[in-house]
């Protein structure tokens, strides 16, 4: 830059000398103070000061502020620098106020003109200098100011490539600060076209500009998959030598590729079949590349080929189209796992996990096994193990399951703590995916309990009960299998649990031979009861009850254990209540009784399984969606596959596992459940095989989970759009008008689940914040309000505060409560507020309280019912609609949404039998309101008539609008 | 008790390094050096816990003084025995400044090994360590000059060797008091003490046993009747240089110490301040009081401000003591707002200047009687900022020095007995001072 002669500004030499010769920081503190007090001396005069001088003492105070002191004056003499012709003065100016002016100062309005007449100047190195300032500041109100200035700069065609280069980039970081305060304009079109100048340097630029827009609006850019195709191509087959500047170590344009490597992996596979050879072809040029020997043994060489490399197969598994490409993809890795550098066999790893999910390449990955396990056992890098971890859970299917588990048992023993947990789990779900023989499952479980039973969390146990429960044929060597497993000297508490609970079940099974008689068996777990913790030890009299039933010759020796003191008068209440009881259960009860109450468990319902749930919500990322789907097609062939979906949501009907619910009252009269929790139910009399369906805590929360992931088709959005609802609100929230439990919301950062309880006038609902990303969501605020006149009359709400972060991949649970006062039609509306790195988003939904709700069903005979009707008549109290069908009219669906409607729907009342009659009671606050509705569907006209009577008025309309959307 | 004891300079380089424990490694001289003086004054507290390891220091001026333990030690006898140190040092080579302490390294290596026992803090005394310390270079010494050091040092009167012979017997007492004040704008006192030592320089024959009398409230009391008698007599040999208000005779001392010669038994039981002097200079006493101060100044503050680009201020000070004495060294320091661009000042007596370096206005005058009265005024002139914080205006503080004791305190006598050497309490030659200093003294405005 032109630097005048004399331009040194003594001054400040003279006094950053002073400083740096300061003996103490006391001396330094005087010295800036005595030139704070001159440089406040010459603004203040009246005399004006010429540029040199006030350059001079803007730079001092640029200088004071860096050393950590505050700077209150100035501002306005640096903005006036700004006007100035000369290039030292206005490169101090600028470097003053990107340093010290915040965004929301009050001089940012004449900053803004002065930039904006810099860039409307035909010279270079000032438009470039007012770019640079404006990328450091990047303020919003910048962003407003500058939005049609900078746009104009980039596709004007007289700029030159240097201040092109600096436009795309100053655009690009206004764009990632405030992404909503630029106007789409015609340039938007234009600026693709960027991909094919002449200089790299702008298309370099470009390039990163283009990845943030697509990232925005795919659509609008498509035009750039073809021209990105072009250039790479260009790049791809030229040698080092052609692009003279940009050849980094014998690597051409290395940044460059990458980027356009990465901008096409917006995009699907190009569908114009030139495009596509041609990306082809690149594609296998960077793969015949990597064969190449090394041009240069430079480090930095190898890293710019590498990242190309990388970024190329990153994009053949995003198209996953080409067999050909994945599978040459695929042995190039298979290259690199046996690499020297460590980076390389990490990166190698992880994509080759992503490799493994795709159908063409699955087979090439498994290949490569034995390297993996090696890998596995002899990296000396945690992270790089885990990796192997991953890819060995991603390649395993029935083929190689048996194998790989073995080794992944075998590796537990000495595997890191931080990841054993994970393979734990993943050993689990592997074992339970591709059993073929559930001695096997059966034998691997007890294993992993044995090796890391610390680690073992209780969903993997639950599950292996499960499993035992609901196959018929393993049980017996299930229950053998574990008897051995006890009679080791110290075994996990885990491990007790199983056995407890299997030979509770199965004991009978091995009784027969007397080396595991009733007794042996019974003294067996008996003398680990004291080893273990109160939860376990309930378990265990659990299991000596159901002893009791299976041996008849024990009896009295579990009774005496019953009522020893150690379990009677137990400090613990569940184990002095179960003993008592117990105790109580089997000297009262005749043989008959207490054989229909200490049943065998009733199979378990079919779910997804709770382990998998488990480890998807340790890491979101760590599951490739590939595997998912893998196995719902596994689950299609019934052959061999057990129940893979079974819940561990303990079923409810003869509880003996559940932890202090059970009451003595409801012992004493048994057989007569009182209504209220299910888990009272506790002998099971009234309903031995019927599962109860709603399971409360973390069932629930699993439960929630297993929608979410089904749901993932649901329409995301970018949940950026102020005001109105946040796209795809209403739709689901007219879903949950006859469902209490589900997915609300969804896009690419946060999931939203909602679950809720209701009784009479009161209402429980719970919202699940689920963070997608892999970022922390920061100041996370939810705000709920109710529309217009329903805070006066309609609903109370309650709302717990949720907790300002929600960590990547976490799950953040917040409780609302509701009480109904009067009758409401409109749904209070939710508000949620976060940044996601450093953008604001906000997110509006409606939260799914509906009137219907608060209905409790009512039954009645005919009768009763058209008393009733006939007494509601006024035409207040009543309301009629016709309705149009949108499906099929399928009487047992009708039937379901009214049940979810919470009415009842009455049997023989109505003559005709395709009609529907229902009553409710809705319960505010306030009253209770009765309500009778009648459903008349006409299947030839496809047409439905609904009347609802409501003993208040109002309240009919509103139900009948909100019946209306669901029919 | 203490492991290690280091001296650094400002930057933070080790001049003087003594381990006396293997407790504490080398590695302790940075820790301290990493995480206090280079930590640019965040470190505030004077004791800092690192890695289990206590820095105790001390700055004086330039100088870091940092003893290290890793024990629980007694951290006030750890800063008794850094102040000792210092005061040590200063009595061998003047002022403790880096040049000196190079200068002098062998020296305070001697010194350390001989005050400090693997931790322990042993004699302190100067006059002793001078014995047998000396900066003429090693003396050889004879065999009875040897035990005599010896027995002296674990002798029951360790501070003062035998055989001290003096042609003039004379000793000196300066009463040394600094005043700290916070008052209101309206002149209402907020808070105000007094701290003061007693310096007495001895040079007495023999070994001398002394009596000390003074106007504390409680030892007064208790002599009663009885000390009528030595009033009279010690009172013709003490000069009465107080010129504060002398018409209560009594003080309230709230607490005192005294240097270890004081035979602290005797004080307990008979409330009488005996003891035998070591040969030199030595602090007898320490004190203060909070009650009836007699203040030496009065400032009465008048700040105005005229818009946003001016101000106005006017101060007056009083001296409020017998016209007859002078008071020297008066020096009020006025704070100016930190947007300040001009200042001019008019005062009729001494010199006032604008000191940019320390943001004030600062007003010398080099003497001023008693039951006088100053004003300066002065127009500041400010600069616009966009800082909207508001000036927090700090307290006018003043220095002076006034030859009186502002608490009123007096020595009543000073009585000698030498019983083995024939000469009596009316042959010593002995001499009062006072000496009134300000403290932080300080008005709000």
């Amino acid at each position: 830059m032109p630097t005048v002669k004399g331009d040194g500004m003594r001054g400040l030499a003279v006094f950053i000398s002073d400083i740096r010769n300061c003996k103490s920081k006391e001396a330094e503190i005087k010295r800036i103070n005595k030139e704070l007090a001159n440089i406040r001396s010459k603004f203040k005069g009246d005399k004006t000061l010429d540029g040199y001088q006030k350059k001079k003492y803007v730079c001092k105070l640029l200088f004071i502020f860096l050393l950590g002191h505050d700077i209150d004056f100035g501002h306005m003499e640096a903005v006036n620098l700004l006007s100035s012709n000369r290039y030292t003065e206005k490169q101090i100016g600028y470097l003053f106020i990107s340093v010290l002016i915040g965004a929301n100062n009050d001089l940012m309005k004449l900053v803004i003109q002065a930039i904006r007449n810099d860039l409307a100047g035909r010279n270079p190195i000032h438009i470039t200098l007012a770019l640079q300032c404006v990328a450091n500041i990047g303020s919003r109100e910048m962003a407003e100011g500058l939005s049609v200035d900078i746009p104009k700069l980039l596709v004007s065609g007289d700029t030159i490539d240097s201040v092109k280069q600096s436009a795309a980039l100053t655009l690009l970081r206004l764009l990632r600060s405030s992404p909503d305060s630029i106007p789409m304009g015609e340039w938007m079109s234009r600026i693709i076209h960027l991909l094919n100048d002449q200089h790299m340097g702008v298309v370099t630029a470009a390039a990163s500009l283009i990845e943030n827009l697509v990232k925005k609006n795919p659509e609008e850019y498509k035009g750039c998959v073809s021209l990105a195709v072009s250039r790479l191509s260009r790049i791809v087959t030229s040698s080092y030598t052609d692009l003279q500047d940009y050849t980094y170590y014998f690597v051409p344009a290395p940044w460059l590729s990458v980027k356009l490597l990465r901008l096409l992996q917006n995009y699907p596979p190009p569908e114009d079949p030139a495009v596509k050879t041609r990306l082809s072809e690149c594609l296998e040029t960077i793969l015949n590349k990597a064969q190449e020997p090394p041009k240069s043994k430079k480090v930095q060489h190898s890293n710019a080929k590498n990242a190309v490399l990388f970024e190329a197969i990153n994009l053949i598994i995003h198209m996953d189209s080409d067999p050909n490409l994945l599978v040459r993809a695929c042995n190039q890795l298979g290259q690199f796992l046996q690499h020297r550098e460590t980076n390389l066999r990490y990166l190698a790893l992880e994509s080759m996990c992503l490799l493994a999910t795709s159908e063409f390449s699955h087979e090439a990955v498994k290949k490569h096994q034995e390297t993996v396990i090696t890998a596995l056992k002899t990296e000396r890098d945690v992270s790089v193990r885990q990796r192997a971890v991953d890819l060995l859970y991603a390649m395993c299917d029935r083929t190689n399951a048996e194998e790989i588990v073995g080794e992944m048992l075998e590796y537990l023993e000495s595997a890191d703590y931080s990841i054993r947990e994970e393979m734990v789990l993943k050993v689990a779900i592997l074992a339970e995916k591709y059993a073929v023989d559930y001695t096997w499952y059966v034998d691997v479980i007890l294993n992993l309990i044995r090796i890391a039973g610390d680690y073992v969390s209780e969903e993997v146990w639950y599950r292996v009960i499960q499993i035992v429960i609901n196959r018929d044929d393993v049980q017996g060597y299930a229950a053998k299998t574990v008897f051995e497993a006890l009679q080791a000297p110290a075994c996990h508490e885990n491990m007790v649990k199983v056995g407890g609970y299997i030979l509770g079940e199965f004991g009978n099974l091995i009784a027969g031979d007397p080396r595991s008689g009733s007794a042996v068996q019974f003294q067996l777990l008996h003398s680990k009861y004291h080893l273990c913790s109160p939860a376990t030890r309930g378990l265990l009299l659990s299991a000596y009850i159901k002893f009791i039933n299976l041996f008849p010759e024990i009896k009295h020796i579990i009774q005496d254990v019953l009522r020893s003191d150690n379990n009677m008068r137990n400090a613990d209440v569940e184990l002095q209540q179960r003993s008592i009881e117990y105790l109580q259960l089997s000297s009262i009860t005749t043989a008959d009784v207490l054989a229909t109450v200490l049943e065998e468990m009733p199979p378990f319902p079919e779910r997804e399984s709770s382990i998998l749930a488990k480890l998807k919500k340790k890491k979101p990322s760590s599951v490739p969606e590939g595997s998912e789907q893998k196995e719902t097609t596994a689950s299609k062939i019934p052959a061999v596959q057990m129940s893979n979906n079974v819940d561990i949501a303990p079923p409810t009907s003869i509880n003996l596992m559940s932890q202090g619910e059970s009451s003595t009252d409801d012992f004493v009269d048994q057989g007569s459940p009182q209504g209220g929790s299910a888990s009272v139910d506790l002998l099971g009399l009234g309903s031995p095989t019927q599962p109860t369906a709603p399971s409360v805590g973390s069932g629930g929360l699993l439960d929630m989970f297993d929608t979410l992931t089904s749901h993932s088709s649901a329409p995301a959005t970018n949940g950026i759009d102020l005001g109105g609802l946040s796209g795809g609100a209403e739709e689901a929230f007219r879903k949950f008008i006859c469902k209490n439990n589900g997915v609300l919301f969804e896009n690419d950062l946060l999931q939203i689940g909602v679950k809720s309880e209701y009784r009479e006038d009161l209402g429980r609902l719970w919202v699940f914040y689920g963070n997608k990303t892999t970022f922390q969501l920061n100041a996370f605020l939810v705000d709920v309000s109710t529309p217009g006149n329903l805070s006066e009359t309609g609903l109370s709400i309650q709302q717990k505060p949720v907790g300002g972060e929600v960590e990547a991949g976490a799950q953040v649970k917040q409780q609302f409560n509701m009480a109904c006062v009067q009758e409401f039609a409109e749904a209070p509306v939710m508000t949620i507020q976060f940044l996601y790195s450093g953008a604001q988003q906000k997110i509006s939904l409606k939260l799914p309280v509906v009137l219907n709700k608060y209905i409790t069903p009512a039954e009645m005979d005919a009768n009763t019912f058209f008393t009733r009707w006939k007494a509601l008549n006024s035409p207040s109290q009543e309301c009629q609609q016709i309705i149009k069908a949108t499906s099929p009219i399928d009487h047992e669906q009708v039937k379901a949404k009214l049940i979810g409607f919470s009415v009842s729907v009455l049997e023989k009342v109505d003559p005709n039998a395709e009609n529907f009659v229902s009553a409710g009671i809705l319960y505010t606050r306030n009253q209770q309101v009765g309500i009778l509705l009648r459903l008349e569907p006409n299947k030839q006209a496809q047409m439905y008539r609904l009347t609802v009577r409501a003993s208040r008025d109002k309240v009919a309309k509103i139900l009948c609008d909100l019946m209306q959307t669901q029919l | 008790m203490i492991g290690g004891l280091f001296i650094y300079n400002h930057k933070g380089e080790v001049l003087i390094s003594r381990v006396y424990r293997d407790d504490i490694g080398r590695n302790a001289v940075d820790a301290f050096r990493v995480n206090v003086i280079h930590a640019r004054q965040q470190v505030r507290s004077p004791v800092t816990n690192i890695a289990r390891t206590s820095f105790f220091h001390i700055k004086r001026s330039n100088i870091w003084l940092a003893a290290v333990t890793k024990q629980n030690v007694n951290a006030a006898m750890v800063f008794e025995f850094l102040h000792k140190m210092t005061d040590v040092m200063a009595a061998y080579f003047g002022k403790v400044t880096e040049e000196n302490i190079k200068n002098n390294f062998v020296l305070i290596y001697e010194i350390l090994d001989e005050i400090l026992d693997f931790g322990y803090p042993q004699n302190t005394d100067t006059g002793i360590l001078k014995t047998f310390i000396t900066q003429q270079g090693v003396k050889s010494q004879s065999k009875e000059e040897t035990s005599q050091i010896t027995s002296q040092v674990t002798g029951q009167i360790g501070w003062r060797r035998e055989g001290i012979k003096y042609r003039r017997n004379e000793l000196f007492l300066d009463v040394l008091e600094s005043v700290n004040l916070l008052m209101s704008p309206q002149g209402q006192v907020l808070s105000a003490h007094v701290a003061g030592r007693i310096v007495m320089k001895s040079y007495l024959s023999g070994m001398p046993e002394c009596k000390f009398g003074i106007n504390d409230k409680v030892l007064m009391e208790s002599k009663g009747g009885k000390s009528g008698q030595d009033d009279t007599r010690g009172g013709g040999y003490v000069k009465n240089t107080s010129g504060s208000s002398s018409t209560k005779t009594s003080i309230a001392i709230d607490d005192c110490q005294f240097h270890q010669c004081v035979k602290l038994s005797k004080f307990e039981t008979e409330h009488s301040i005996s003891f035998i002097p070591p040969d030199g200079e030595f602090e007898l006493m320490r004190y203060r009081t909070t009650k009836d101060i007699s203040l030496p100044f009065r400032t009465i503050p008048l700040v105005r401000e005229v818009g946003r680009q001016k101000m106005e201020v006017k101060v007056v000070v009083k001296s409020n003591f017998k016209p007859s004495l002078l008071a020297q060294k008066v020096e009020v320091r006025i704070p100016t707002p930190l947007n300040t661009s001009g200042v001019q000042v008019i005062c009729m007596k001494g010199k006032a200047k604008y000191k940019a370096s320390e943001n004030a206005i600062v007003w010398k005058i080099k003497r001023m009687g008693g039951m006088k009265e100053c004003q300066l005024s002065a127009e500041i002139e400010l600069l616009n900022t966009n800082d909207k914080r508001k000036w927090t205006r700090p307290p006018i503080s003043m220095n002076f020095e006034v030859p009186f004791a502002p608490s009123g305190f007096k020595v009543r006598y000073l009585k000698v007995f030498e019983p083995k050497l024939n000469y009596s309490d009316h042959d010593v030659i002995k001499w009062v001072r006072y000496i009134g200093r300000s403290g932080l003294y300080e008005t709000r405005c």
